[in-house]
């Protein structure tokens, strides 16, 4: 069969009826939320950092106001730590309104989708290798802080420094985790988007094929 | 967008070309649930977009991109566009539509001819059967005419080929 008799079938196909023939349908229609995963993603996004912020104020206030101030420093490591989260949702959001330009030609906005995609991954995945060095900083700082007086007093003498308090050990278990992390992600972020990346590169290469 | 006037406009534009939408649904989604959500997302796209168009482009050119960019290169669900398709459903399976027997024949031929394509020659093909020119093709998918010109051709070869195929029933079991 020729593509030019392929013509004559695909002109005379119908629109099966119950597609939209009524106004109103296409009006609940428009009032839905797109299911794209893009959309889902930057909604649920939102949703994680309204629930962060939700869950962390209550927590926050309690540690500034209550205990006579006494605590007040863990409520602004909170304040830290939700500054963190925030910077990561914002640029993550940011990443996912670029994503797409379904206006645009399909070649570009496949280029685009393939890079954006690309610097997401990159993101996600030194984001999520970064929580560990930093998570260990914050809690070799925090006891360090915290017992820096009492290493000095006749405790310190009688054993300068308890095991826990090796810098040397620390940054030796530092090192494999990170590591391990680092393969985990990469691992993870592969399997989430791995497989849509090359997709779209295979699309690209056959566009520009000639 | 809350203006009526601009969302009756909206509604009139969807409903002349909604078989142009449907088309697109048809050629890229094997199941009816695939096809209505695709169309869903079509739409919903379009809505999105719609406040943005000032005519620069043709409005088909603005309503394909959109269309195949959705269908093609959103990032949607794979689980049901790679799963294996089984051969019975393939044939036409437009439902609540009866077409005679011999069309329908022409149908399954049609069908099972362009689903062997990849998305695409999918695209192309559709843009070819819609009768778009080239020109038109470049300012959709952001192809040297040229290139698509040969890639036409290599379609063509294809389709011959599949249809052959089909019609003294190689690859069938």
């Amino acid at each position: 069969m020729e593509l030019e008799s392929l013509k004559y079938i695909w002109h005379s196909l119908e629109v099966p009826p119950n597609l939209l023939r009524d106004r109103q349908s296409l009006v609940v229609l428009l009032q839905k939320k797109s299911q794209a995963p893009v959309a889902r993603m930057r909604r649920n996004l939102i949703w994680e950092a309204v629930l962060l912020l939700t869950a962390y104020t209550p927590a926050i206030l309690c540690f500034l106001f209550g205990f006579e101030g006494r605590l007040a420093a863990i409520s602004w490591l909170f304040i830290i730590v939700l500054a963190f989260f925030f910077a990561y949702y914002f640029l993550k959001y940011r990443l996912l309104r670029k994503m797409q330009c379904p206006t645009c030609q399909l070649r570009s906005n496949l280029v685009r989708q393939v890079e954006t995609l690309k610097r997401y991954t990159r993101f996600y995945l030194l984001a999520g290798t970064a929580m560990i060095p930093l998570t260990y900083a914050l809690a070799w700082f925090i006891i360090r802080w915290k017992f820096s007086s009492a290493f000095s007093t006749l405790f310190q003498r009688l054993h300068p420094t308890p095991w826990w308090g090796s810098s040397g050990l620390w940054l030796v278990l530092l090192i494999p985790l990170t590591v391990g992390m680092y393969f985990l992600n990469a691992a993870y972020i592969n399997k989430l988007y791995g497989r849509h990346i090359k997709k779209l590169q295979e699309l690209l290469r056959e566009l520009d094929s000639e | 967008m809350q203006d009526p006037a601009i969302q009756e406009t909206f509604i009139r534009l969807v409903s002349e070309h909604r078989g142009m939408l449907y088309k697109v649904c048809r050629l890229y989604c094997f199941t009816d649930p695939d096809r209505q959500d695709l169309f869903q997302e079509i739409v919903l796209q379009l809505w999105r977009s719609y406040p943005a168009f000032r005519g620069e482009a043709r409005i088909s050119t603005w309503l394909y991109r959109i269309a195949l960019n959705t269908a093609i290169s959103g990032l949607r669900k794979q689980k049901r566009l790679i799963t294996s398709v089984d051969p019975e459903s393939l044939p036409t399976e437009l439902q609540d539509i009866q077409y005679p027997p011999e069309k329908e024949e022409q149908l399954r031929q049609l069908y099972t001819a362009i689903d062997r394509l990849s998305e695409v020659e999918k695209a192309l093909t559709m843009l070819y059967l819609e009768e778009r020119s080239y020109q038109e093709m470049e300012e959709i998918l952001g192809i040297s005419q040229n290139n698509l010109r040969v890639k036409m051709n290599r379609i063509r070869d294809k389709l011959r080929k599949i249809t052959q195929s089909e019609a003294y029933g190689i690859g069938k079991s």
